[in-house]
């Protein structure tokens, strides 16, 4: 074996005694260790050797004398708090702190209070420091026996079973015996913190160092030796005393505060003091107490006020938004948004007064057009035409109208500004803020319209002269309120309209200005919406090649006739402009064909039948309403040198003006023979002649009797003395381009706009049960409700009448005897 | 992730390329030595006692021998758990991702060992020596406790730093120190900028050198300036090789290897200082004038502190002439050398009739600097006790251990290396406990651990109780090391001594000691009220069933058959004769399956049959095989532990 030769003679003898039966000198090593303590006590341990001390130490744990060691640490520590800590402490404590905190009356002065208290706060940092300094050195020299004996037997370490007793023997001790008065330091303690805490509220500078190691040492003790977070003394004991003297603090402030001071100053000092308790429990007390002592302040001094804030008569959200107040709504929304994620009252107040705001301008709105009684001006006279005075009062509905939008777009521009200054860009503020809009925009009926007519306004006059960037804003102002406004068919259906006669009369200024227009609106709506509206414009384009292809058709035909009048077409899908707006005699009543003139005529049947020829199998209706035309005319006592001028003038004007040709000069012609010869409806007739023979500078004709309104028997003169500087004319119809409709036009609109919703109803309920089947009648009401909202909000007992009406049709049948009600399609 | 085949083969393509081209050092290089070979057939038999020796006699745990096969494969494939832990613990590699690690994890003969083999992650076996440098490395970081000794400065930096290291490290600051070690600042060349001398001084601090040396706008110096300045330096300091790890980046395995090679080159010129500082100027001294040995705070070596052992007494009776003297076991020896380990002083005075001669006490000069990598003297060093304050002469600390020992402790602080003879082991145990150092502990607790310690299945049981002579003379007593290990609180150690209890259970189970011994363990637990089982019995019986199990399997059969057959040689021959026949082959990897009759041959036919006919039980009856002996027997052991909780009224 390889060992076996080795004897005996190396073994040696373990120096150390490994039984576990020797004795130990346990009393003199102790009375060694404790002499040592006692020295470290008195803080004079620099001549002791940490070598011996921890080698007693260790020894006696080695000897399985762990327990009585620890036992007799524990009861040194003991001793020495009981007999020579407490005493010291007991010692500054003066009776008023006592009688403080017993809740009862002092009569000692605040200084003298405070004097004591700062005494006795600087007492128990000392003894803390003390206590801790001692024990870290204890534990120094008894690390062996923290490790080894603690840990086997699960004790605490001997500076956490210390610290134990520091909380027992010098905090918690009863002051007075008797089973009453249960008053310990630690109380006392709680009482001068909270004292100074005031103190430091209400203005007073304090010691904050001071508190803040007294708090530290509450930190550093424990109710349990297994030291868990949340059974800080700081948290057992002294945080909720805190918390409740802040709450009845704020409690009292906020009251006194919202009677004396205003929304600003109440928003103000409330931020203020968040701050301040964040301060104090980062720099005085504990962080931990952040969260809940903000919750206090939030609780007691914003959340039970904030209502009664924002109300504030005078100074009040209100007052704030009217007169601007960015930043004091700012501390507004910081104070809600602590108290109330959902800012529920801030929101409600703001809204309130969105719509507040947003119906005052609906009012001005309406009065401003009802103020001065309209004239009986008939509105409906189609004649084309520029009206020459913006000021009459047949206009003062489309100013209205452009001043309600602008008026609305402040609005909206004023709320944007809070919205990013002082919302802080809330998302829930903005979705408030988008349904208030909403609200009173589409609480006025005229929204829709009113919006079209800004555009309107806009394309034909608004944007000349300004910049890409400028108009490019202008239109997005426009298109946020089309964003608001719920029935979009109206409004498509009055942009169509206005659109139309800008297309038609060339009013538009820019086309790119409209095309850009019109993607911003598929962009905010969709494309469904858009759809018309282009096919509007590219009738115009085909129209424009229409036009070239026809004179060079006409070149082609070697028909080269001087006099032949050049001819512009604009061939229109019916179904995609809004005819109907535009000669509201279509249905109903024939619409009476317009007589023209032979030459015209002529042409009129050569396009036809070049058209027909290119496309057969379609339908040409002329429009003579909408047309105009350029005319040289002659006057032969004109003053000046030139004796021609070009007019201007609509299709009508210029048949009616053609009449006069044949005409010997000095004869006339009466109303009602041009009629005969012109077949004109009666109401175009009478306003072309108004502008014609009445409108002071363009009075082509004489009329006589000379009056304002035209009759049957009115006798016209063709008036050769006309004068005019400009060599073009252009005369208008006297009332034209897009102005507010009045209520009968208005509920006309309507109800065909009705009956438009009603198709598109039908089509979406058709639509729906295709791909269902079957479905009950609540679930198809929403389904075609959600699928419609885009467009306009359907009315639920016109979706119920379109059902009916689908069901007599048999699209649908109802389905019997289920429960709830459903229908079901049939193919 | 486990990588792909072809994978590992690529990379394995890769590093040998590397390897060729002389960038990479081999991790695993053909070793030829005698040593290695002793260490891979040690491995293969499971011999750990050898393994131990050869380790500390330096052989590479991480080269491979001639078939490829490294100590680790060896041992993880022959299944010795205990080896293959061993050699883990003292650094042998297995990294995931490299071929020799995945084979060697593949070849693991079972499951405990695979799963002890991915338990020890590169990052705790790769670098053993990283605590020692991220030591030193925060020395420069560390202001408390003060330990600098010499304040560098240079263009209004200051750098705290210890002569002791500088010295150590960089030859230059050698020669400057030994000249006038009184030196306490040094100032820094004006040119080289105070960016350049930090890197040296975190190299020479066994710091990583960073890839960014510094410099640029706002430092007052360019890149170039610092890079310079490096060079500079490290001519001056004779550092080259700072400078070549300036330049080199590359690879992030190349970069580690560097970063170890540095640092056990750190690691020896530490360990070469220490032998020429420290330990040549130990003073040997009365103990009564120990006291009075003033050393000046400036002295050659730069120590700072005195550490004071005290020569046991019995070691001084060993050391007088008369050694060879048997003595008695101590636990048998009345008085007060068994008592409490006692301070040294006062040693002396309580028992003056012993000491033959003034006792001796040993005084190393050494270091803060390094003492404090045990927390016991970081607490000492940081506390308001004496020896943290600076006194005119040196502080004398007594440490309770012998010099020997103080020696051993001293050289793992300074250069992490445990050379322990198995004699000091548990006094180093108990020293690293007293001094709270955890590493030393575990240590001392391996090299204890190979204790009579040949493979534990091979060690022959002592199954003939008329045999007279004991076939191992332990170095130290066994009862010895479980209570140390009790009181110590490692494990390990107790676990090692039921194993070496279980297998010789048989000349144990009587003696009134082990029933002491049963009786504390169950005392403890007792105490500590967890189970309500005898720990010690538990492991024995444990021990002892899978001592016996082995000779049921198969594969354990043939080997048990040796070792009988070797037992009954022993017992009728010379052991000249059996020694040789135990020898096992050359492949001993295969040695299980090496057939009977192999194993048989080496001996005589008759002495086959001698054995076969004198197999007696432990009662002394003749039983008809071995297997039947052996079931016998174990049944025989069991009954007598139970006869012993029976006699110590224990309930297990």
């Amino acid at each position: 074996m390889m060992l076996a030769g080795r004897g005996r003679n190396k073994i040696r003898p373990p120096r150390r005694g490994l039984g576990t039966n020797d004795n130990v000198d346990f009393d003199s090593m102790w009375a060694e260790l404790a002499s040592s303590l006692q020295d470290i006590h008195n803080k004079n341990a620099s001549q002791l050797s940490f070598e011996a001390l921890y080698r007693n130490a260790y020894k006696l744990v080695l000897k399985k004398r762990g327990d009585v060691l620890y036992e007799r640490v524990k009861e040194f520590e003991e001793e020495w708090l009981a007999n020579e800590v407490q005493p010291q402490i007991l010692e500054v404590l003066s009776p008023s702190l006592l009688l403080a905190s017993t809740g009862g009356s002092t009569i000692t002065t605040a200084n003298e209070k405070r004097a004591a208290g700062e005494k006795l706060l600087r007492a128990l940092k000392q003894a803390w420091e003390d206590h801790n300094l001692c024990m870290n050195m204890t534990t120094d020299v008894l690390m062996y026996m923290d490790r080894v004996y603690c840990k086997d037997f699960r004790k605490p370490s001997i500076f956490t079973a210390s610290m134990g007793q520091f909380r027992d023997y010098v905090l918690r001790t009863p002051l007075q015996p008797g089973p009453d008065h249960q008053i310990s330091i630690a109380q006392v303690l709680n009482a001068v913190i909270l004292d100074q805490v005031r103190m430091d509220r209400e203005g007073d500078i304090i010691d904050k160092s001071l508190l803040k190691s007294c708090v530290y040492m509450l930190e550093g003790l424990y109710e349990t030796e297994q030291e868990e977070e949340h059974l800080k003394l700081y948290l057992t004991s002294f945080e909720p005393e805190f918390l409740r003297a802040s709450e009845e603090f704020y409690r009292h402030e906020g009251s006194t505060l919202l009677l004396d001071a205003d929304a600003g100053t109440f928003c103000k000092h409330a931020k203020k003091r968040v701050s301040e308790e964040e301060d104090r429990c980062r720099s005085t007390l504990s962080p931990l107490t952040l969260g809940k002592i903000k919750l206090v302040v939030e609780t007691e001094l914003i959340k039970n006020h904030l209502r009664e804030v924002i109300a504030l008569e005078g100074s009040g959200v209100k007052y704030m938004i009217d007169n601007d107040r960015t930043s004091e709504l700012e501390m507004m929304y910081d104070l809600s948004a602590r108290v109330d994620p959902k800012k529920e009252d801030l929101k409600k107040a703001i809204q309130a007064r969105i719509v507040e705001q947003g119906n005052d301008v609906n009012n001005a709105t309406v009065a401003a057009t009802q103020a001065p009684p309209r004239p009986s001006a008939p509105n409906r006279d189609r004649a084309d035409g520029e009206e020459k005075a913006p000021e009459k009062p047949v206009n003062l509905q489309t100013t209205a109208a452009i001043n309600w939008v602008d008026a609305v777009l402040r609005l909206k521009d004023k709320y944007d500004i809070f919205f990013t200054q002082a919302f802080q860009s809330d998302q829930g503020l903005q979705t408030a803020f988008t349904r208030s809009f909403t609200d009173f925009i589409n609480a006025f009926e005229r929204s829709s319209e009113y919006l079209s007519l800004f555009f309107d306004e806009n394309m034909k006059k608004g944007i000349k002269g300004k910049t890409e960037n400028e108009v490019d804003e202008l239109l997005d102002k426009g298109i946020i309120l089309l964003r608001y406004i719920q029935d979009k068919d109206m409004f498509e259906r009055y942009y169509k309209k206005h659109l139309s006669r800008r297309l038609l009369m060339k009013r538009a200024i820019s086309m790119d200005a409209e095309r850009q227009m019109i993607s911003k609106m598929k962009m905010e709506v969709g494309n469904t919406f858009t759809q018309r509206i282009e096919a509007m414009f590219k009738d115009m384009t085909v129209s424009d090649d229409l036009t070239s292809q026809y004179k060079r058709h006409v070149a082609q035909l070697g028909d080269p006739d001087p006099k032949r009048a050049e001819m512009e077409i604009n061939v229109l899908t019916s179904t995609m402009w809004p005819l109907d707006a535009m000669a509201p005699y279509s249905e109903g009543e024939n619409r009476p064909r317009c007589i023209f003139p032979s030459q015209i005529e002529r042409i009129k049947q050569g396009f036809e039948k070049f058209y027909l020829d290119k496309h057969s199998g379609r339908q040409l209706t002329w429009q003579a309403n909408m047309g105009t035309a350029d005319i040289r005319a002659y006057f032969p006592e004109m003053k000046g040198a030139k004796k021609t001028r070009e007019l201007n003038v609509s299709t009508y004007a210029m048949v009616i003006l053609l009449l006069f040709n044949d005409l010997l000069p000095g004869h006339s012609i009466t109303c009602e023979e041009i009629q005969a010869q012109t077949n004109i409806p009666f109401n175009e007739l009478t306003r072309n002649l108004q502008s014609l023979a009445v409108a002071n500078k363009t009075r082509i004709l004489v009329k006589e009797p000379m009056s304002k309104d035209v009759k049957l028997t009115d006798k016209f003169y063709f008036n050769e003395q006309f004068y005019s500087q400009f060599q073009r004319v252009k005369i208008g119809v006297i009332t034209a381009g897009n102005k507010v409709e009045d209520s009968t036009e208005r509920s006309e609109t309507e109800k065909k706009n009705n009956d438009t919703r009603g198709g598109v109803i039908e089509a979406a309920v058709v639509r729906i049960m295709k791909q269902r089947k079957e479905l009950t009648h609540q679930k198809l009401i929403a389904e075609v409700i959600q699928q419609l909202t885009a467009r306009f909000l359907p009315d639920v007992n016109m979706v119920k009448k379109r059902i009916e009406s689908l069901i007599e049709r048999e699209y649908l049948e109802r389905i019997e005897e289920k429960e709830p009600p459903a229908y079901r399609y049939l193919a | 992730m486990v990588l792909r085949k072809d994978q590992i083969e690529a990379s394995l393509l890769e590093e040998n390329k590397l390897i060729k081209d002389g960038k990479l050092k081999e991790d695993n290089p053909l070793d030829s030595s005698e040593t290695f070979r002793k260490l891979c057939e040690a491995c293969r038999r499971g011999d750990l006692k050898v393994c131990q020796e050869m380790i500390t006699e330096g052989a590479n745990i991480n080269a491979r021998d001639g078939f490829d096969y490294t100590p680790l494969i060896l041992a993880s494939l022959c299944g010795h758990f205990e080896v293959v832990q061993l050699l883990l613990e003292s650094g042998a590699l297995c990294e995931r991702d490299t071929f020799q690690g995945e084979r060697c994890l593949y070849n693991a003969l079972n499951d405990r060992i695979r799963n002890l083999l991915l338990q020890y992650e590169y990052s705790k076996s790769a670098d053993p020596l990283q605590p020692f440098a991220s030591h030193i490395n925060s020395l420069l970081a560390r202001d408390h406790p003060q330990t600098s000794d010499i304040l560098v400065t240079g263009a209004g930096e200051t750098f705290h730093l210890h002569k002791f290291i500088l010295s150590a490290r960089s030859p230059y600051f050698s020669k400057k120190l030994s000249v006038a070690p009184e030196t306490t600042s040094w100032k820094l060349p004006p040119a080289i900028p105070p960016q350049s001398f930090g890197i040296a001084i975190k190299y020479l601090y066994l710091g990583e050198i960073p890839n960014d040396v510094g410099g640029g706008p706002g430092t007052g110096f360019s890149e170039d300036d610092v890079l310079e300045g490096i060079d500079k330096l490290s001519r001056q300091l004779e550092i080259r090789n700072l400078w070549d790890g300036v330049l080199e980046s590359g690879d992030r395995r190349l970069a580690r290897q560097r970063r170890t090679d540095e640092v056990e080159k750190g690691r020896n010129q530490m360990e070469a200082w220490f032998t020429d500082n420290v330990l040549r100027h130990k003073v040997i001294i009365d103990t009564v004038k120990a006291e009075d040995v003033k050393w000046d705070r400036n002295n050659g070596i730069f120590a700072d502190v005195l550490l004071r052992a005290v020569e046991s007494e019995d070691a001084m009776e060993s050391e007088q002439p008369s050694e060879g003297i048997e003595r008695p076991r101590i636990r048998d020896t009345p008085g007060p050398l068994n008592g409490i380990p006692v301070g040294p002083i006062s040693q002396v005075s309580r028992s003056p009739s012993r000491s033959r001669r003034p006792r001796k006490s040993a005084l190393f000069p050494v270091h803060r600097a390094m003492l404090f990598r045990s927390e016991f003297f970081l607490t000492m060093f940081s506390s308001g006790f004496r020896e943290a304050q600076n006194t005119e002469h040196l502080q004398i600390i007594p440490i309770d251990c012998s010099p020997d020992v103080l020696e051993v402790v001293l050289k793992f602080l300074y250069t992490e290396k445990t050379d322990c003879p198995l004699d000091l082991a548990i006094d180093v145990l108990f020293a690293a406990d007293l001094l709270l150092i955890e590493k030393l502990k575990q240590k001392a607790a391996v090299v204890i651990s190979t204790l009579g310690n040949k493979s534990m299945s091979q060690i022959p049981a002592r199954l003939d109780v008329s045999e007279e002579v004991q076939p191992e003379q332990p170095e130290l007593d066994i009862y010895d090391v479980v209570r140390a290990g009790w009181l110590t609180r490692v494990p390990r150690l107790e676990e090692f001594g039921a194993r070496y209890f279980a297998y010789r259970l048989e000349s144990y189970i009587d003696e009134e000691d082990f029933s002491d011994l049963v009786r504390e363990s169950a005392a403890r637990i007792k105490a500590r009220q967890e189970t309500d089982t005898i720990e010690l019995l538990d492991d024995i019986r444990y021990y002892l069933s899978e001592r016996f199990r082995l000779r049921f399997e198969d594969s354990g059969l043939e080997d048990m058959m040796e070792e009988e057959a070797e037992q009954a040689a022993t017992a009728a021959l010379e052991s000249e004769h059996a020694a040789e026949s135990k020898v096992p082959e050359d492949e001993g990897i295969d040695v299980s399956q090496v057939p009977n009759s192999e194993a048989m041959a080496g001996m005589g036919h008759s002495e086959y049959q001698l054995m076969n006919t004198t197999i007696r039980t432990l009662d002394g009856e003749i039983a008809g095989d071995e297997l039947e002996a052996d079931a016998r027997n174990y049944q025989i052991l069991l009954g007598k532990i139970d006869g012993l909780l029976d006699k110590l009224k224990l309930d297990a």
